[in-house]
């Protein structure tokens, strides 16, 4: 199970199939969300995730699989809904006030 | 690395994963050029002799660059997946000797020449590396890329090109057969459900698109384009969400309508599929329609609307087919609607909050898992 402390996040990753449609979509938002924290949000093919620098991988469940074959030491957070889902809010929120962000 | 199974946070690497993966190499190699594919498609809509602006000399681009142009990018991003540079060079120099072994569009040639030289370059990499003398890097470099990319593309001339031509062939007939027969419709017993999957990519990036290609350059047109990329199911199945979904899903649906049927990232309505699996009857009756109408009227596009947007269907709706095309989508949304409006509800009289989670628990599990 990886996990990290908020504190030393600098650069999350959204991951897709193609890496240009749905995964841009969410890494615009996210970016303007924790945009005061300094986190950079970027996207990728999910193949190319050992390529791209991150601290966290965010990914649908239905590509979180690959993902974690991908990069099996990175934090993999799983999400449902592309728009308004809870467990992203969550890693927002602790991204936010501080704590520590978990696989899952 | 891909042999590598996680041995915690309770992943698998199942069937699912893997079928995704290679579906995802194909469409990894096509996606990133869809500009050009565009660019093609518009140029075709507009200047050949059917087209909007007939023009001679405009149109004299439209061959060279769906024969060659394309296949050649296709083989030059396969490359370069897997061999970076020098991988994309060589499989751009192989894919030409598939391409003029033949006298079809060479997508799948292309994806399948393309890495495969790549990754050929990258084992003779691994044996020169390490032997070569100190001043002498780009020599053996060049040397040995171009003398392994003559025998690539010797070999795509006189294996590959013949043996993909002939595969397209059998395919073609297949596809052609199920028209003339009327069964096409049926694929969307296959297609809807592979989609929610997030198998969209892989099915017409991967599958249909390469044969719709092939038709295209025949006839103009193609159906095979339309089967995946349809925006009426996801768009009635949203719609219905929106009006009789589960509580905690009626806030995003209007977002979701715009990003989906608009913007052209069908993604998005998967989930909600997921969390109501019993909804994926909606999608296959919507798309059947969908394929039924396209087929009765006898439309087709002019190239893969990528992403699946409605404005990037009428972009490539050739002049004169407008109609039954927006019927085709028209109609899909419309079953889609009425099935998932009815299935909502019906699970509705039976399903508390506490229900929901429980559903969204099983299928995430289903999801994750999918061995």
């Amino acid at each position: 199970m990886a996990e990290i402390s908020a504190a030393d996040v600098k650069h999350i990753v959204v991951a897709c199939e193609a890496g240009m449609g749905s995964s841009v979509m969410v890494a615009k938002q996210l970016a303007k969300q924790l945009k005061p924290q300094g986190i950079t949000v970027t996207h990728a093919p999910v193949n190319q995730l050992a390529d791209t620098p991150h601290e966290i991988v965010l990914v649908h469940r239905g590509l979180s699989a690959r993902a974690k074959q991908a990069v099996p030491e990175s934090v993999v957070v799983i999400f449902d809904m592309f728009l308004g889902d809870l467990n992203m809010a969550k890693m927002v929120g602790t991204l936010q006030s501080g704590g520590v962000v978990t696989d899952g | 690395m891909s042999e590598f199974i996680p041995s915690g946070g309770g992943s698998h690497t199942g069937w699912r994963a893997s079928l995704q993966k290679l579906g995802g190499n194909l469409a990894g190699m096509v996606i990133p050029n869809i500009g050009a594919f565009i660019a093609w498609g518009l140029l075709t809509a507009l200047f050949i002799p059917t087209g909007w602006l007939p023009n001679e000399s405009f149109a004299s681009m439209v061959g060279p660059m769906i024969l060659n142009l394309l296949p050649i990018l296709i083989g030059y991003t396969g490359g370069r997946i897997v061999h970076g540079q020098r991988g994309a060079v060589i499989g751009s120099i192989a894919t030409v000797g598939v391409i003029v072994g033949t006298d079809i569009p060479m997508f799948l040639g292309a994806m399948i020449i393309g890495p495969l030289l790549a990754w050929i370059l990258k084992q003779i990499d691994k044996v020169l590396d390490p032997i070569t003398p100190p001043g002498f890097e780009m020599l053996i470099g060049n040397f040995s890329l171009g003398i392994a990319g003559m025998l690539g593309a010797m070999l795509g001339y006189l294996a590959i090109g013949p043996t993909v031509s002939a595969i397209s062939t059998v395919l073609g007939n297949g596809v052609q057969w199920m028209v003339d027969n009327s069964l096409l419709p049926i694929a969307s017993l296959i297609v809807e459900p592979a989609k929610i999957l997030f198998l969209n990519n892989a099915i017409n990036h991967g599958v249909l698109a390469p044969l719709g290609v092939v038709e295209a350059e025949e006839t103009g047109k193609s159906i095979l384009f339309m089967l995946e990329t349809n925006p009426g199911p996801g768009l009635g199945i949203l719609v219905a969400f929106w009006l009789a979904g589960p509580k905690i899903l009626r806030g995003s649906a209007p977002g979701a309508i715009i990003i989906h049927f608009l913007g052209g990232i069908h993604e998005i309505y998967f989930p909600y599929v997921l969390m109501k699996p019993q909804v994926i009857l909606a999608a296959i009756l919507g798309g059947a329609t969908g394929v039924a109408t396209f087929m009765v009227t006898g439309v087709g596009l002019v190239a893969t609307p990528s992403p699946g947007s409605i404005f990037a269907y009428l972009a490539v709706t050739p002049q004169g087919d407008h109609l039954g095309v927006l019927l085709g989508i028209v109609l899909s949304a419309a079953v889609s609607f009425v099935v998932a409006w009815f299935l909502l509800r019906l699970s509705k009289s039976d399903a508390s909050d506490a229900d929901f989670g429980e559903a969204k628990a099983k299928s995430a599990a289903m999801k994750t898992g999918g061995k």
